[in-house]
């Protein structure tokens, strides 16, 4: 394997300033994986924010990629809203039951307190030891649900696609209360000394409109933006799936960064908001990552750079999507391998160099 | 077919689209009020308006909420034309077994094949969310299933997919039945790599797709 000259944290902070770096940013965006990583079940980060941190360590130290992140399941704020779980043995955590079952009963629901409720405090707990033991080399980040796909757990995802054509009120209430929650639990894990990501999936034009992303998840978005940026540089944000039609709202509300998926045409995004925005992501993290050979990992990867390396904000290497568990873990050093073997500064010459011979044999 | 027939099978296809569930049940019910062959009503009105909801879905005209609302819609007019379906016209429906895989509750993309899948003459048998992989197989058999649809929106629970392939293997009864996939993380070389039949992208095309296989299988068989 080869080996990096600059910690993650020297990277970015020199690419911010512009100055030369050892190789193109990279960070495969694995899941709970971390805990086949780390060698633990996944329920272990159900309740025990030493076990999370741990897990995100081993993570950090077996990679060495450009970010360490703090995210089990989409539903760590809707639960601490009073939605109910789903907690197997050793998967993923789902909602069972989202927290009211009709918007009459909306009275039931109050703003999360990040100390106190359901795992909320563990994930707390765990971003004060990854920034603490890691934080000197590498940017650590909470990746937070935002406020609109919070809202949809809350109500459950039918009703409230159903309420957005029925009872405008009753959305905005549902991404009220939902909002206020995304800030207390962002205030305490800034506290904690990490940095913000946001997950959006619900906010995708694989499920929702444009018009209807603008009425209803926007105005909330945006505060969130703006009072995640009163406090520190930046903050990115992951929405899954097509975005196409909603890519000049993402930099109007001025997102630092955003991971796009692999369904999107990469290049296209690049160059409508690219002077803007950091555009990241697009390995497909299924039929690529999960389920390739890692030369597939490697050409894919270097495809994405091809596309997207020129991008005026920049451009990092991650796929398009939170990777499967059982992600093969030589694929993800395969595509970080492919980030060092691309090195730095990236040239058009040299890609296709790259994809001039294999390099795996398998 | 006369022409009030025709206008009303325009009218509640269009109320379909439209998302107006009051006038849906309103032009059902004078629909069967004239006595007209309902199954026409169900196939060539509500069906047709759902399939067109489908299309603009596929245009990215119409999104998941959209598509949900004319559903709904569909289903209320349904409601009014099913208790007058003469069921001996719909005899020999292959059946389908349809579910969201363990560890996945999300199960819009199910819904909506199911609706597509009956408006293109099956017979569901839907087994609803976070269904076990063994209990998709043990229905097929029960009922002779000629389909089974699975579908996930989460990466971390497609493998489950695989099993219940292995499954149907290991009982034997894995080319009696086609095998589709969908859902968010699913693509063509995915199904292609734990063996499905089918893939696509979304509901109405893996239905209709569906029912070229089970045609395909028939005619092997």
């Amino acid at each position: 394997m080869l080996k990096d000259q600059m910690t993650p944290l020297e990277r970015a902070k020199a690419l911010a300033k512009g100055e030369l770096v050892d190789r193109i940013q990279c960070n495969p965006n694995l899941s709970n994986g971390i805990a086949r990583v780390h060698g633990c079940k996944i329920s272990a980060f159900n309740h025990s924010g030493r076990t999370l941190a741990d897990a995100v360590i081993s993570t950090h130290k077996r990679f060495f990629t450009d970010g360490a992140k703090i995210f089990t399941d989409l539903f760590t704020l809707s639960e601490a809203m009073g939605a109910k779980m789903k907690f197997p043995d050793d998967d993923t955590v789902d909602l069972l039951e989202p927290a009211i079952k009709d918007i009459s009963q909306i009275h039931m629901l109050e703003p999360v307190n990040p100390y106190k409720d359901d795992r909320l405090p563990i994930h707390i707990e765990a971003m004060k030891y990854v920034q603490d033991e890691i934080g000197h080399e590498v940017p650590c980040t909470a990746l937070i649900v935002g406020p609109f796909t919070s809202a949809f757990f809350l109500i459950g995802v039918e009703k409230m696609t159903k309420l957005m054509i029925r009872n405008p009120e009753a959305v905005h209430k549902l991404c009220e209360i939902s909002l206020k929650s995304c800030i207390n639990f962002a205030d305490a894990a800034m506290k904690q000394g990490v940095g913000i990501s946001i997950a959006e999936p619900m906010s995708s034009c694989t499920v929702v409109s444009p018009k209807h992303f603008r009425e209803y998840a926007v105005p909330y978005l945006s505060k969130f933006v703006d009072f995640i940026k009163s406090k520190v540089n930046g903050v990115s944000i992951h929405i899954c799936g097509k975005t196409e039609g909603i890519w000049t709202d993402i930099a109007d509300m001025g997102i630092n960064a955003f991971s796009v998926d692999n369904v999107v045409d990469l290049r296209k995004c690049v160059e409508t908001i690219g002077d803007r925005v950091k555009i990241m992501g697009h390995v497909d993290p299924s039929s690529v990552m999960y389920a390739g050979t890692r030369e597939e990992v490697r050409r894919a990867t270097i495809d994405c750079v091809k596309q997207a390396y020129k991008c005026p904000k920049g451009y990092g290497i991650m796929s398009g999507c939170g990777l499967p568990v059982e992600t093969p873990i030589q694929n993800i050093d395969a595509m970080i391998d492919t980030a060092r073997e691309i090195g730095y500064p990236v040239t058009d010459d040299k890609l296709e160099y790259l994809l001039s011979f294999e390099k795996y044999k398998d | 077919m006369t022409i009030l027939q025709k206008e009303l099978l325009h009218e509640l296809s269009n109320s379909v689209v439209e998302m107006d569930d009051e006038r849906t049940t309103e032009l059902a019910e004078q629909y069967v009020e004239n006595k007209f062959d309902v199954y026409e009503g169900i196939a060539n009105g509500l069906a047709h308006g759902m399939d067109r909801a489908g299309k603009l879905y596929e245009e990215e005209e119409y999104y998941i909420p959209e598509l949900l609302m004319c559903s709904d819609v569909m289903y209320a007019g349904l409601d009014v034309l099913k208790p007058h379906l003469d069921y001996a016209s719909t005899a020999n429906k292959h059946k389908a077994v349809v579910g969201v895989v363990e560890g996945d509750t999300h199960d819009i993309g199910k819904n909506l094949f199911k609706i597509m899948l009956e408006t293109t003459g099956f017979e569901v048998i839907d087994l609803g969310r976070d269904v076990p992989p063994i209990d998709f197989v043990n229905k097929a058999k029960e009922v002779g299933a000629s389909v089974i649809g699975l579908s996930t929106l989460m990466t971390t629970t497609m493998d489950n997919m695989a099993v219940v392939i292995e499954l149907l293997k290991k009982e034997n009864i894995r080319d009696d039945v086609v095998v589709l996939v969908g859902g968010g993380p699913i693509s063509q070389s995915y199904a292609d790599k734990i063996g499905a039949d089918g893939y696509a992208p979304e509901a109405s095309a893996a239905a209709r797709l569906a029912k070229e296989l089970v045609k395909e299988l028939k005619k092997s068989a």
